[in-house]
C-alpha cells in the first residue's frame, strides 16, 4: 500500500503543509516593536472598590485628564480581578495601571525594569489599615492584635479580608497579625474568608456575616456614618507604603515624562481634578520611585506565609 | 460478519441486575466518605442562636425580594446587562459548538478509531492508547477536552487577557473554551453509546470512518445531541458571570456584587431579569426542539387522516429551516451587539469589541502565552519524599519536614487506627499530598449536593410532569371534575415555577445567598448545589417522562396516576435519569471547585489563591489535581457506559 494512496490524501497532506507553513510564518514574525507613540493608551486598575460604575466614572475622569494632557486618547478598562490587571499590564495589553503595593511588587517581579512608577498619592507613603468588628461581638478598642486574638479565642468568630492580592486588605493586616500574635488568623478564627473588596468587607462586618474584618482606612472613611456605626474600628495598624500609578517603560521616556507631569499637575482647581482627588481621598499626586516598593518585592520573594 | 458476530459473544451477560445494588452501596459509601473526609460545620443549622439569625436574614431577604428595586434607571441598567449576557453567551455557545464537533469526533472511539481487529488476545489491549495512531489521537483529544473543561473559566479569561486584551469578547471566548470542553465530552460520549449493530450497514457497504460517522452514528445520536446542546446553551446563559471578570459587564457579575453588598432589592430585580432570560431561553429552546422533532403523543393523538389530506400534507420539510433561521438570526444579533451595539463602560462611546480577535492572528498574542509558562512546571516538592539533589533532601530531613512514612508505625500495623493517623500526618508534610487532600472538599460538596438534589428532583417530577397532571385522562380512563383539573393545573404551575427558579439562578448565586444566610462553609455550598441540581434535574427528568409515548402506559390501563407513575413511567426512564444524574454530578464537582473561589474552601480556593498571587508553580500542582479529578470522573462514566440508553 503506497503512502500516497489517493488524491484525497495527497490533498490533505498538501493543505496540512500549507497550514503549518502559514502558522510558522505568523509565529515567527518578530514582536511588534514598541511604537514611539501608540495610537491609544489603555489604563486599568485593581478593583479595590466593589462598585464598578463608580470606578468607571472616576478612573474615566483620570483617563480623560491624562489623555488631554498628552494628546493621545486614553481609555479606562474595568476588570473584576486583581490578577487580570497585573496580567494585562505585564503583557502589554494595558499601558498604565493603578496598582496596590502587592500588585506593584508582583508586576515588578514579572516585568523587571519594564515597570516604572509614574507617581502615587500623598497618602500612599503613610497608609494604614483598620481592623473592624461587628458591635454584637462586644469588642471596642484593642491595644494590640494579640489582645484581639485573645478575646477571639474559642468564640467561633468569622474573619474576613478583602481581596487576596490586596495590600491593605490582606497582606499587611495579616503580616501585622502574625508578627504580633505569632500565628495566622486561621488558627484563631472559625473561618477566614476573602470578600473581594474593601467596601464589601465593611458591609459584611456591619451585616454580621463576618464578625471581624480588615480593610484600608480610606474605604472606611468614605462610608456613610450609619455604616461606620455598625462596623466600628477596633485597631489601627502601623503605617506602610501602598498604591502607585504604574506604566510600561516601553512607552518611551518622552511620553512617560508627559504622563508624569500630567499626573502631578492634578489639583482640585478643575472639575475633573476635584473629582479624581475626592474619589481617591488624596490631596495631590506626588513623585515616587519603584525603589519604595522594593521592600514588598523582597517580602514576597522571601516566601512570606500568606495563608495559601 | 466480524463485528456483529463477535460482539455479542464477548459481551457480559449479567444473570442478575446487580448493578443497582452496586450503585446503592457505592452511593452510601461515597456519602459516608463525604461526611468523614471534610470538616462539616452544622452549627448554622443546629445552634438556635445562629438559626434564628439565619431565619432573620432570610426573612429580610424575602421581604426585600417582594419589593424589587423597580426604579426606571435601574431597570434600564439591568436590561443592558441582560443584553450583554445574552450576546456573550450566544456567541460563546455557537463558537463552542463549532469547536466541540471536531474535538468530539476525535475523542469518540467509535468515530475516530472505528473498527479494530485485536492484535493481541488480551482483552485489556483496547485500553492501551498507543496501539495505533488513531487511538493516540483519540486519547489526546480526550485529554484536551478534559483540560478545557477542568480549568475554571476565570483562568481562561486571564490567559485570554494576555492574548487579546480586555473587553467583553475576552469573556465570551473564555466561556466558549469552557463550554467546548463540556459539549465535546457529552457529544463524544453520546456517539460512543450508539450500538455498533445499528450502523453496521454503513460499514458493510464500504463506508470509511467519516462516512460511518456522517450517515450512521451522527443521525442516530442527533436527538440527544440536540437536547444536550440546548440544555448547555441555557446553562451558559445563566452562568455567564465570567464575562464581567475582565471588562464585559453582564448580569452575573452584577448580582455577585450586589449580593455581597446586601442590596437585596437590587438583587431581586436582577434575579427577575435572570429568570426572564432563562424563561425566554427555555421557550426558545423548546421552539427549536419542536421544529426539529415531532412530539410522539401529539402525532398519536391526532385523528386518523383521510388519504387525501395526507397527500395535501406532504410537502418539503420547512420546519428545520425555520429553526436554522431562528438560530442564525439570534447569532447575527449577538455579533452585531458585541461588535457595535454594546456601549457598556465607554461613557456611551460605541466601539468595536470584535476587533481584538484579530490579535489572535499576530505572533505577539501567542508569544504572550509564555507569561503562563510556569504553570507547566508544577511544584512537586520532591525533596520532601527524598527525591532530588542530596543537599535539599538533607535540609528537609534535618528540620523535620520530610516525609518519614514508617518512622513510627511500620507497614505491618495496618490494622491500627493511630498508624493510619500517623501516616496521614507524615504525608501532609508533602505539598502534593496536601493538594490531593484538598480535593475532598469539592468532592464532598458534590456528592452530598447531588444526592440531595436527585432525591428532591425525583419527588418534584411527579407534580412537574404534564403527562400526569394534564393528560392523565388519556391513559387512566378517569374523567376528573373541573375542580380536580384546576387543582392539578395549580400543582403543575407551582412545581414548574419551583424548578425554574432553582435552576434559573446559578449555583454561584445560590451559594452567595446561602453564605449570607448561614455563613461561609460547606453547608452553604452544599445547599446551593443541591438546590440548583434539583432545578436542572427536575426539568430533564420531567422531560423524559413527558417524552414517553402514552401507548406505553396501555398495559396498566385503568390504574391510578400515581401507580402508573411509580410502576411504569419511572422504571422506563430510570436509566436515563441516572445518566443525567451522573452528568450532573460531574458538573457539580466542577461547580464545587468554583465555589471554593468564593470562600467555601478546598481545592478551588487553594488554586485561585496561588494563581492570583502568580505562584504559578504551586497553582500548577493544584491544576493537575483538578484535571486529574475531571479525567477520573470522565473515564469512570465512560467505563460504566452510562449514556447507552436506548432511544
Amino acid at each position: 500500500m503506497s503512502l500516497l494512496k489517493s488524491a484525497a490524501r495527497r490533498g490533505f497532506l498538501m493543505s496540512f503543509a500549507v497550514l503549518a507553513a502559514t502558522a510558522s510564518f505568523i509565529l515567527a514574525t518578530p514582536h511588534a516593536q514598541a511604537q514611539p507613540r501608540p495610537a491609544k493608551l489603555i489604563i486599568t486598575a485593581i478593583p479595590d472598590d466593589g462598585d464598578a460604575d463608580r470606578m468607571r466614572e472616576n478612573f474615566g475622569a483620570l483617563a480623560r485628564h491624562l489623555g488631554d494632557a498628552v494628546g493621545i486618547p486614553v481609555e479606562y478598562m474595568h476588570v473584576e480581578n486583581y490578577a487580570a490587571s497585573v496580567t494585562a499590564l505585564a503583557t502589554g495589553r494595558a499601558h498604565i495601571a493603578w496598582l496596590g503595593a502587592v500588585t506593584t511588587a508582583q508586576a515588578r517581579m514579572m516585568m523587571g525594569e519594564q515597570l516604572v512608577v509614574l507617581g502615587c498619592r500623598d497618602i500612599d507613603k503613610g497608609f494604614v489599615s483598620y481592623f473592624i468588628a461587628n458591635p454584637a461581638t462586644g469588642l471596642t478598642q484593642v491595644d494590640s492584635l494579640a489582645e484581639l486574638a485573645g478575646s477571639a479565642e474559642g468564640k467561633g468568630w468569622s474573619f474576613t479580608f478583602g481581596s487576596k492580592s490586596s495590600t491593605s486588605g490582606h497582606m499587611m493586616p495579616r503580616k501585622f497579625f502574625q508578627d504580633e500574635t505569632g500565628a495566622g488568623p486561621e488558627s484563631v478564627f472559625r473561618t477566614v474568608a476573602y470578600s473581594g473588596s474593601h467596601d464589601v468587607v465593611m458591609q459584611m462586618v456591619a451585616d454580621g456575616t463576618h464578625q471581624v474584618g480588615a480593610l484600608n482606612y480610606a474605604s472606611w472613611d468614605k462610608a456613610s456614618d450609619e455604616l461606620k456605626a455598625r462596623a466600628p474600628i477596633i485597631y489601627t495598624t502601623p503605617p506602610f507604603t501602598n498604591y502607585a500609578l504604574t506604566a510600561r517603560a516601553d512607552l518611551g521616556p518622552d511620553l512617560l515624562a508627559a504622563l508624569k507631569a500630567a499626573l502631578l499637575g492634578i489639583d482640585d482647581g478643575t472639575e475633573e481634578g476635584k473629582r479624581i482627588l475626592g474619589y481617591l481621598k488624596a490631596g495631590q499626586f506626588i513623585d515616587a520611585d519603584i525603589a519604595e516598593w522594593m521592600g514588598y518585592v523582597e517580602l514576597l520573594e522571601s516566601g512570606i506565609d500568606i495563608g495559601g | 460478519m466480524s463485528a456483529i458476530a463477535i460482539a455479542p459473544s464477548f459481551a457480559f451477560h449479567p444473570k442478575r441486575p446487580l448493578g443497582h445494588f452496586v450503585a446503592i452501596v457505592a452511593t452510601l459509601l461515597a456519602l459516608a466518605a463525604a461526611f468523614h473526609a471534610a470538616e462539616w460545620d452544622f452549627a448554622a443549622l443546629t445552634d438556635p442562636a445562629l438559626r434564628a439569625w439565619a431565619a432573620e436574614r432570610m426573612a429580610a431577604w424575602l421581604v426585600a425580594f417582594g419589593s424589587p428595586d423597580l426604579s426606571w434607571s435601574f431597570i434600564v441598567h439591568a436590561w443592558d446587562l441582560t443584553l450583554q449576557t445574552l450576546s456573550a453567551a450566544v456567541l460563546g455557545t455557537v463558537l463552542a459548538v463549532m469547536l466541540a464537533w471536531p474535538l468530539a469526533m476525535g475523542a469518540s472511539r467509535k468515530v475516530c478509531v472505528g473498527e479494530e481487529r485485536p492484535a493481541l488476545r488480551w482483552p485489556g489491549w483496547r485500553h492501551f492508547p498507543l496501539r495505533s495512531p488513531a487511538a493516540a489521537l483519540c486519547a489526546i483529544c480526550r485529554l484536551i477536552q478534559d483540560v478545557l473543561r477542568a480549568v475554571p473559566d476565570f483562568v481562561w479569561a486571564i490567559i485570554l487577557v494576555a492574548m487579546i486584551g480586555l473587553g467583553p469578547l475576552t469573556g465570551a471566548l473564555a466561556l466558549a473554551l469552557n463550554i467546548t470542553g463540556i459539549l465535546a465530552k457529552v457529544y463524544s460520549e453520546l456517539w460512543d453509546s450508539v450500538d455498533d449493530a445499528r450502523f453496521a450497514q454503513v460499514r458493510s457497504q464500504g463506508g470509511g470512518r467519516i462516512a460511518t460517522f456522517l450517515y450512521g452514528i451522527r443521525p442516530l445520536a442527533s436527538r440527544n445531541v440536540l437536547s444536550f446542546t440546548l440544555m448547555r446553551a441555557e446553562c451558559a446563559i445563566r452562568n455567564a458571570a465570567v464575562i464581567g471578570a475582565v471588562g464585559g459587564g453582564g448580569l452575573g457579575s452584577e448580582i455577585w456584587y450586589q449580593i455581597r453588598f446586601g442590596a437585596w432589592d437590587k438583587v431581586s430585580t436582577l434575579i427577575l431579569f435572570t429568570l426572564l432570560l432563562t424563561l425566554t431561553a427555555d421557550l426558545a429552546s423548546n421552539l427549536i426542539r419542536r421544529q426539529l422533532r415531532g412530539d410522539p403523543n401529539r402525532a398519536a393523538a391526532a385523528p386518523a387522516a383521510v388519504s387525501g389530506e395526507v397527500a395535501a400534507r406532504v410537502r418539503p420539510p420547512c420546519r428545520p429551516w425555520f429553526a436554522a433561521l431562528f438560530v442564525v438570526g439570534v447569532l447575527g444579533w449577538s455579533i452585531w451587539f458585541m461588535g457595535w451595539g454594546n456601549q457598556a463602560g465607554q461613557d456611551g462611546v460605541p466601539r468595536n469589541h470584535l476587533a481584538p480577535a484579530t490579535a489572535l492572528l499576530t505572533g505577539e498574542a501567542w508569544s504572550n502565552l509564555r507569561f503562563f509558562e510556569r504553570l507547566l512546571s508544577p511544584e512537586l516538592d520532591l525533596a520532601a519524599i527524598g527525591v532530588g539533589d542530596a543537599a535539599s533532601v538533607a535540609a528537609r530531613q534535618a528540620n523535620g519536614t520530610a516525609v518519614a512514612l514508617f518512622a513510627e508505625h511500620g507497614p505491618l500495623s495496618v490494622w491500627r487506627v493511630e498508624a493510619w493517623q500517623a501516616w496521614q500526618a507524615e504525608l501532609r508534610k508533602w505539598f502534593v499530598w496536601r493538594a490531593i487532600e484538598s480535593a475532598a472538599v469539592p468532592l464532598a460538596i458534590a456528592v452530598v449536593g447531588t444526592v440531595l438534589g436527585v432525591a428532591g428532583a425525583i419527588l418534584l417530577t411527579y407534580p412537574h410532569s404534564a403527562t400526569f397532571q394534564r393528560h392523565a385522562q388519556r391513559f387512566s380512563g378517569e374523567s376528573p371534575s373541573r375542580w380536580v383539573v384546576a387543582l392539578r393545573g395549580l400543582q403543575l404551575a407551582a412545581a414548574r415555577a419551583t424548578a425554574m427558579v432553582s435552576r434559573g439562578v446559578p449555583e454561584v448565586m445560590w451559594a452567595f445567598l446561602f453564605i449570607a444566610f448561614f455563613g461561609p462553609g460547606l453547608v452553604a455550598g452544599t445547599i446551593a448545589i443541591a438546590l440548583h441540581t434539583l432545578g436542572v434535574l427536575t426539568r430533564v427528568f420531567g422531560e423524559s417522562v413527558d417524552n414517553l409515548a402514552l401507548r406505553r402506559f396501555e398495559p396498566v390501563c385503568g390504574a391510578s396516576r400515581s401507580l402508573v407513575f411509580g410502576v411504569v413511567a419511572v422504571p422506563l426512564v430510570w436509566r436515563e435519569w441516572m445518566t443525567y444524574s451522573f452528568f450532573q454530578f460531574e458538573s457539580n464537582v466542577r461547580a464545587a471547585v468554583v465555589l471554593g473561589l468564593i470562600g467555601v474552601g478546598g481545592l478551588g480556593f487553594q488554586f485561585s489563591f496561588n494563581f492570583e498571587w502568580f505562584r504559578f508553580e504551586r497553582a500548577g500542582t493544584y491544576l493537575i489535581v483538578i484535571i486529574a479529578l475531571t479525567v477520573l470522573i470522565d473515564r469512570t462514566s465512560r467505563a460504566m457506559k452510562l449514556s447507552s440508553t436506548s432511544r
